[in-house]
């Protein structure tokens, strides 16, 4: 009778302390403390997981990384135009090559003799006589009048306009 | 070397003159415990360098638009874990794989792997976790080897901590089992 009260005394006392425990919490916590337990002898007997890499990965990771990251993004340097006409140097070695070019170009062009100009336009002339049939050069040269027409004017006629028209001397130098 | 706050590589990268120098800092903080919480997920150290980098280009891209109503490494853990979630779930559907044969093929990869010294015990964890569907898998590693609460786990990854929780009893309780059947006792 006297423990009956006592113990309702206690009970009392706990629930007035107002604190309380999440639900099914003390059929957790026995399973929590062995759970704790076990890992902790695990523990004691395997500290890592044996897992290796290769040597000086991690420097290799980060580096990686950083190129596929940081790396991509940085701007890419803008190649330097440099203007060449801003230089005078490069203007007047520009103009010298023009006005070198230009003569070098008109002193061949004048240098090319009339010698070697007849025999360019002889040699067309062969060819294109080279590519007519023959028979077309015969019946053209058959069908033309090749005799020199005669003159109408008689030879005493010239005698007489020369001697009237030019002086002994002229005719001297000309003869 | 003093870590840099959070706090202090949001606000230089904000600042286009002081960027590449707070993705930096970022790199330096982040970039390995991202990894391997990555490769614990896909194990092949192929795909998980593949993978942290799709991530840190991911966070590069969209860093402008982090909000500080949740955490700086619980958003890059969040992406991270996405990205290996996405990853594992393409494996299984090019390879046309069940989902129930995934682990052994990634047990498979594991025992493969030129990058895994583990001894026994160790290797034998890593397929006893093989054996975990995915998400007590990724709850368990972050609890056990990244060490981060159940805060900071539920921000990642959307559950609540009463799940989170019950999980990782699940997950430590399947373990336990499994060691024992290859008589490991710890």
């Amino acid at each position: 009778m006297k423990q009956d009260f006592e113990n309702d005394e206690w009970m009392k006392g706990v629930r007035e302390t107002g604190f309380t425990t999440p639900a099914h919490y003390f059929n957790e916590l026995s399973e929590s403390i062995n759970a704790r337990i076990s890992t902790e002898k695990l523990k004691s007997v395997i500290q890592n997981d044996g897992h290796t890499v290769p040597d000086h990965y991690f420097e290799k990771l980060q580096a990686n990384i950083l190129a596929k990251t940081v790396g991509e993004t940085k701007p890419i340097a803008k190649p330097k135009v440099i203007r060449l006409w801003n230089s005078n140097l490069v203007k007047y070695a520009s103009a010298a090559c023009f006005l070198l070019i230009t003569g070098v170009g008109l002193y061949f062009n004048q240098q090319q003799s009339p010698a070697q100009q007849t025999v360019s336009s002889d040699l067309a002339t062969e060819q294109m006589l080279y590519d007519i049939d023959e028979q077309v050069i015969i019946d053209h040269i058959s069908s033309t009048d090749i005799t020199q027409p005669k003159s109408t004017v008689a030879d005493t006629d010239l005698e007489n306009y020369i001697l009237t028209n030019y002086s002994q001397n002229e005719l001297a130098t000309s003869l | 070397m003093k870590q840099v706050e959070d706090s202090e590589i949001l606000e230089k990268f904000s600042n286009t003159k002081t960027r590449d120098e707070a993705f930096n800092l970022l790199l330096n903080k982040y970039q390995q415990k991202i990894y391997w919480h990555i490769r614990r997920l896909v194990i092949d150290h192929d795909d998980a360098d593949d993978l942290v980098q799709d991530v840190f280009i991911k966070v590069w891209k969209n860093l402008d638009s982090f909000r500080s109503d949740s955490q700086l490494y619980t958003w890059i853990y969040r992406i991270a874990t996405n990205e290996s979630i996405t990853f594992l779930n393409k494996k299984k559907q090019r390879n046309n794989t069940p989902l129930d044969e995934v682990s052994d093929e990634l047990a498979e990869t594991l025992i493969a792997s030129s990058y895994f010294n583990g001894d026994k015990i160790q290797l034998k964890l890593q397929q006893a976790l093989l054996t975990l569907p995915e998400k007590q898998r990724l709850i368990f590693n972050m609890k056990y080897f990244d060490e981060l609460k159940y805060e900071e786990i539920s921000e990642i990854t959307g559950t609540s901590v009463g799940a989170l929780k019950a999980s990782f009893h699940i997950a430590v309780k399947k373990i336990e089992v499994f060691m024992l059947n290859e008589d490991i006792t710890f």
